[in-house]
């Protein structure tokens, strides 16, 4: 807490570039406390080391940019093509996104119809109960005297598998929907409505304000009875989903329970409650006397990781959306997924901000929505011919075209092939890497692993120059493990283990194979279909051997063996089957001229974007207010302080000339001096526009010491509430603490 | 309808009976008569004996006059009831629904005729708590007697509800009650008793508003002395009318019983003292012999810290139940109760020693049953001595874990054995390993930060209280890895 131990203990000045990266992969969860010093400045001036100064001159280096970027930047901002990229973007991002919409919905439908069954049941074992009661008995303030087996609770537990939450609230209103159309009175509580705070009428107000429509001024159950007992909501189940069990209020939620016990079959309330972790949370959670009224079962929802799968399946793999993420990106989105988030949905946002960064940043992007035509080529074409010769040289001058032959023609034509030639590899592409992905499901792979590496260009050409060498070996010595070498790669483990897999998996894959091979290449096809009619005389070679079973053993094992050898060949025909396949087809889109044209591979402004640097932002903002709020009073001012700035601005500026610990009187005075010109005879010149009572007032020199001070007050507060200053404390009632220091 | 018209039918007749032709059945109409005139005083007779003096002589000589006599008895009351009602029910807006016309007999007594139990049902429904029962009989004495406070406590689902709740299914008597449960707050408890006074239901028509508002004790008070005059007077007027023309015995008297359940809650709420010390107050404060207060409780009459200088509760204690109780009570609505019986031998006692809450052991119970059963699936159901030893040996395994069980979480076990039973020897074993193991394949998904989080939270609450000024405050201490995460 003492200014003297800052200056003893500096944190790491100077981070290696290592280190940096290795933070700023953490960052959303320090973002608030650690700032990352590019100037070194600080180190090296002892003296201005309390002076905390943003030195925001350095942030833009505009000036040593390429002549090639700023020709870039002139396209980029070409408003026609700004616009077509709009577009293009919006076509394709509302497919994307119904697309995703589309699959998240249909990994839940079974669990979701399995609830709904389950809701019937429990409904109709409810009335069972219920059918010797008349209609006075369902209304009476006094429980009904039952046995307690019948005084359960029906309880849905169904895990999320997903500490984090926010897929849920997601699934869990999905499921409401559901179970609404399909006759059932739903309400969905959070845990928010659990809490010790608002206690056991925060719930029932809740469930009240959503069952019955009505916002009461006492949260009464018995209004949830009567409105029950009306005819046309009778005989209806009524299910409450609690979002997430674990985040509620232990005591508050056991006493809902109780309290629902003692109205137990009078209203037929049935639980549907999200469980993150595992079965030992409700028993946890809940006092043994509301573990009692409890009758659960247990239902679970898709692990995020299997969501993920399936949104990558459908939008990377499946159909052709034309816009692509680069290999670099994947790993990016995969390690955030797996290490920061967890959850689908900042999954989706993710590639949603890869997407729309694409479209603004690459000039060329608005072809993409080419892709989806019928006539993909003869659109591009079109569109490639009216491109202005700028842009087109810009193409062919992107990165991936130096391989290109230098004699091509810098057409439209040739560009169009190019993006055309693209589509078809990522088809080819694909389709190869669902035959490997179906081969890893074998092996229980996660989808997103195998992606990263099959996406890699490096490890396409290192791969293919390793298959080469093996192929030249294994022509020599067939019995040798080849790809022991090759431990890390995953692609070439599942080939590997392609050998060891049961006669009836590699029969079911070869299945598969065939209907992926189809798309790509005749050639393909056939040589699956051969390897399938094989498989097929084994087999039936197989079951032959069941019926020689009465012939002599000797017999028997020699024909097994030969059958082991034959079996050996086949399985050796399909790894080499699925090692050409890989080598023929499985190239990278990032291995393909003009791929920047649709795919997008700026991990840094993806991750800038996720991360947000919110106070960073902050502060960039509140030194310079009059680049966003434009207005003609202060636009000319530059560094220079002006009365007419905004309050809190001005306070913040002043306050880069202290140190840690500002002194309030100083701040104010400084305040007052800037706000107040000390020159009076400026008379209409320096107004405020900030403060409109003044403008009323003829003579702005005599603002008055209370307005100062109240405005003085307010900007303190702003401040406060930005989490840039800490009030004073009682030990030293005349300063106020910086919090944050730096960018 | 066919009831009410009989009803109306058998009443038009009895009238006719009764004023004209009183010879008829002498005996027992005067017999009747007599009895309404001495309840009519203060003075207090057995019913019970009166009521077996009246069946008794007409049987064997008037059958069928007998049967309309018995008819009437039950259905006329009530029919009487509904007239009344129709017509001194002049307030307002309840009868707008009209698939439930209020009643006050609807609303404060059990209506159903079917429910009407005997003394002896309530003591075989209620299996060890016959000396309660007859205690509770004994203190609400016969119709129109006074009732002074009654207080019974007792552990959870001791039964000191349902039997409340039974003797006045026995009685017939009206009765409000108010959970203070359901009624989580002051307010909507005042409000509930005075809307169940009233005859008064939240419904749409209303807004679900209660009749009156009522959030101070005081107000109350005004609010109860009032409307409990007012239904009173029109139950003072029903036995009145009834009584004159048939026996008092089937009316429902003129006492109003209030029951306030679970009364252990109001502790927790604001203001409790007041509250509280109001409620056993009311008697004094309300100074009506008429009403009749019943407090149910989990804690003892000392726990409420009652102030002298009123009358205080009549205590009754509902105590556990011994093992024979537990015994009978598993014993009845069972379908086999041989097969149960066997299996309660096994395993009543031991469980007994560890818990006597019947909701407790109820569930426990109905899984190793199953558990029971298990092996009698494909023999004759009744078990012999050599059967029933077997029955034992399959089920001891079973019994301690399921003890520990029950006490946790029952209900996941048994969810767990009807889901997915290959699933739940993995369960087992992994918690077995103790908690201190962290199996390798977790369910559920963790991001590595947030694993990364839990272990520094863990690895700070280790670290004693004064080091973590200098470790997790923003400017003090030393370099630790920590103080990027934890800093504030």
């Amino acid at each position: 807490m003492t200014p003297s131990a800052t200056p003893d203990s500096p944190p790491p000045s100077s981070p290696t570039a290592n280190n940096e990266n290795a933070e700023s992969n953490l960052q959303p969860f320090f973002v608030l406390h650690k700032p990352i010093h590019k100037n070194s400045s600080r180190k090296s001036t002892q003296s201005a080391k309390t002076r905390r100064k943003i030195d925001l001159s350095t942030e833009t280096p505009k000036s040593n940019k390429s002549k090639g970027a700023e020709q870039v930047e002139q396209i980029v901002d070409d408003h026609h093509y700004q616009q077509l990229r709009v577009e293009a973007f919006d076509i394709i991002w509302s497919k994307i996104e119904i697309t995703i919409k589309e699959v998240l919905r249909g990994i839940n439908r079974n669990v979701f119809n399995e609830i709904h069954q389950w809701v019937r049941e429990s409904f109709a074992a409810i009335r069972s109960t219920a059918g010797t009661l008349n209609s006075a008995e369902f209304t009476c303030p006094y429980p009904l005297s039952i046995d307690i087996d019948y005084k359960k609770i029906f309880t849905g537990l169904v895990f999320t598998k997903n500490v984090e939450f926010v897929d849920d609230l997601l699934t869990f209103n999905d499921l409401r929907l559901h179970l609404k159309s399909q006759g059932c009175h739903v309400v969905n509580l959070s845990s928010h409505d659990f809490s010790a705070k608002s206690g056991i009428g925060g719930c029932i107000r809740s469930l009240l304000r959503q069952f019955v429509m009505v916002d009461p001024d006492v949260a009464d159950i018995t209004i949830l009875a009567s409105w029950y007992n009306e005819p046309e909501n009778f005989d209806i189940p009524l299910v409450v989903i609690i979002d997430d069990m674990e985040r509620c209020n232990g005591s508050v939620l056991s006493e809902f329970i109780l309290m629902l016990s003692e109205w137990v079959i009078k209203l037929p309330v049935i639980l549907v409650m999200g469980v993150a972790t595992t079965i030992d949370a409700p028993r946890i959670l809940l006092p043994a006397k509301a573990l009692n009224y409890l009758e659960p079962c247990k239902f679970a929802l898709g692990s995020p990781a299997e969501r993920l799968d399936a949104v990558v399946e459908a939008v990377i793999l499946g159909t052709n959306f034309g816009f692509d993420i680069g290999h670099k990106v994947t790993v990016f989105l995969r390690n955030y997924f797996l290490r920061q988030d967890g959850t689908v949905i900042s999954f989706i946002k993710a590639v949603k901000i890869a997407c729309a960064k694409h479209f603004v940043t690459e000039p060329l992007s608005f072809l993409c929505s080419g892709l989806l035509h019928e006539d993909c080529h003869g659109f591009l074409l079109q569109k490639c011919a009216l491109l202005p010769e700028s842009m087109r040289e810009y193409a062919f001058s992107l990165p991936s075209c130096e391989g290109l032959d230098k004699t091509t023609p810098l057409s439209a034509e040739s560009l169009a092939s190019g993006i055309s030639e693209i589509m078809k590899l990522k088809k080819n592409w694909s389709s190869i890497f669902m035959c490997l992905y179906e081969a890893a499901k074998f092996q229980k792979k996660q989808l997103v692993d195998i992606l990263c590496e099959a996406l890699d260009p490096d490890a396409y050409r290192t791969r293919s120059s390793l298959q080469r060498r093996v192929g030249e070996v294994l022509a020599k010595s067939p019995s040798v493990d080849h790809y022991s070498a090759t431990k890390g790669s995953l692609i070439l483990q599942v080939i590997r283990k392609v050998r060891d897999l049961p006669m009836k998996q590699l029969c079911q894959l070869l299945q598969i194979w065939g209907k992926h091979s189809e798309e790509i290449a005749a050639e393909l096809h056939e040589k699956v279909k051969e390897l399938q009619s094989l498989l097929k005389s084994e087999e039936e070679n197989n079951g032959g051997q069941a019926d020689v079973e009465g012939l002599s053993k000797m017999l028997a094992t020699r024909r097994y063996m030969n059958i082991q050898r034959d079996k050996g060949k086949v399985f050796d025909k399909a790894v080499l089957l699925l090692e050409s396949m890989i080598r023929d087809y499985l190239k990278p889109i990032e291995c393909a001229p003009f791929h920047e044209i649709i795919c997008f591979k700026n991990v840094d402004i993806l991750q800038s974007a996720l991360v947000g640097d919110p106070r960073r932002m902050i502060q960039v903002d509140l030194l310079k207010s009059h680049k966003f709020l434009l207005c003609s009073c202060c636009t000319k001012g530059g560094t220079v302080l002006l009365p007419s700035m905004h309050d809190t601005s001005i306070m913040y500026t002043l306050a880069q000339e202290h140190g840690d610990l500002i002194n309030l009187h100083d701040w104010f005075k400084n305040f007052k001096s800037t706000i107040v010109p000390p020159c009076t005879s400026a008379k209409g010149k320096m107004r405020s526009p900030s403060s409109k009572k003044r403008k009323h007032s003829n003579e702005p020199e005599d603002l008055p010491d209370a307005l100062v001070q109240a405005r003085f007050c307010r900007a303190v507060i702003e401040l406060q509430i930005t989490g840039l200053l800490k009030m004073p404390n009682k030990r030293r009632p005349d300063y106020v603490q910086r919090v944050a220091f730096g960018l | 309808m066919d009831k009410e018209n009989s009803g109306q039918v058998t009443k038009r007749t009895t009238r006719a009976s009764a004023s004209s032709t009183p010879s008829k059945n002498t005996l027992s109409n005067q017999e009747e008569f007599e009895d309404m005139d001495k309840e009519n005083s203060p003075q207090v007779t057995k019913r019970t004996t009166r009521a077996s003096a009246s069946t008794t002589p007409s049987k064997n000589t008037l059958p069928n006059q007998e049967e309309f006599e018995d008819m009437d008895k039950e259905n006329s009351p009530q029919v009487k009831k509904r007239t009344t009602r129709a017509s001194a029910s002049t307030t307002p807006s309840k009868n707008t629904t009209d698939y439930r016309p209020p009643s006050l007999l609807d609303n404060l007594v059990f209506r159903e005729q079917q429910s009407i139990i005997s003394q002896d049902e309530l003591f075989s429904t209620f299996p060890g708590r016959k000396c309660q029962i007859l205690e509770l009989l004994r203190l609400f004495g016969p119709i129109n007697s006074s009732l002074l406070p009654i207080f019974l406590y007792g552990g959870p689902s001791s039964g000191k509800t349902s039997i409340v709740l039974h003797i006045f299914k026995h009685l017939k008597r009206p009765f409000i009650y108010a959970s203070c449960r359901t009624c989580h707050n002051p307010r909507l408890l005042f409000e509930s008793v005075l809307n169940q006074l009233l005859l008064h239901r939240k419904d749409s028509s209303n807004a679900y508003s209660s009749a009156k508002r009522c959030d101070k004790p005081s107000d109350f008070v005004n609010m109860l002395r009032e409307s409990l005059m007012e239904v009173i007077n029109s139950l003072r007027v029903n036995s009145k009318k009834s009584g004159l023309k048939e026996s008092g015995e089937q009316g429902i008297g003129g006492m109003v019983y209030i029951i306030f359940d679970n009364m252990e809650l109001v502790r927790d709420w604001d203001k409790d003292s007041v509250i509280i010390s109001m409620l056993f107050k009311l008697y004094d404060i309300l100074k009506m012999p008429e009403v009749g207060l019943i407090f149910i409780s989990n804690n003892s009459p000392d726990t409420y810290h009652l102030n002298t200088g009123s009358v205080e509760p009549i205590p009754i204690h509902f105590p556990e139940y011994t093992e024979d109780d537990l015994y009978q009570i598993f014993l009845r609505n069972q379908r086999d109760p041989k097969l149960y019986s066997s299996f309660l031998d096994v395993v009543l006692k031991d469980s007994c020693k560890i818990t006597r809450c019947i909701d407790e052991l109820s569930t426990y119970f109905r899984l190793l049953f199953e558990k029971y059963c298990e092996p009698l699936s494909g023999i004759g159901r009744v078990p012999n001595q050599d059967m029933k030893s077997k029955l034992y040996m399959h089920l001891k395994p079973h019994v301690t874990p399921s003890l520990n069980e029950v006490f946790r979480v029952p209900s996941c076990l048994a969810l767990e054995l009807k889901e997915n039973k290959e699933k739940v020897g993995k369960k087992r074993n992994m918690r077995r390993l103790g908690d201190g193991v962290v199996p390798d394949d977790i369910d559920f998904h963790m991001s590595v930060s947030a694993k990364y989080l839990l272990i520094s939270t863990f690895l700070a609450s280790r670290n004693p209280a004064t080091l973590d000024a200098a470790l997790f405050d923003s400017a003090g201490g030393g370099d630790n890895t920590n103080r990027k995460r934890r800093r504030k």
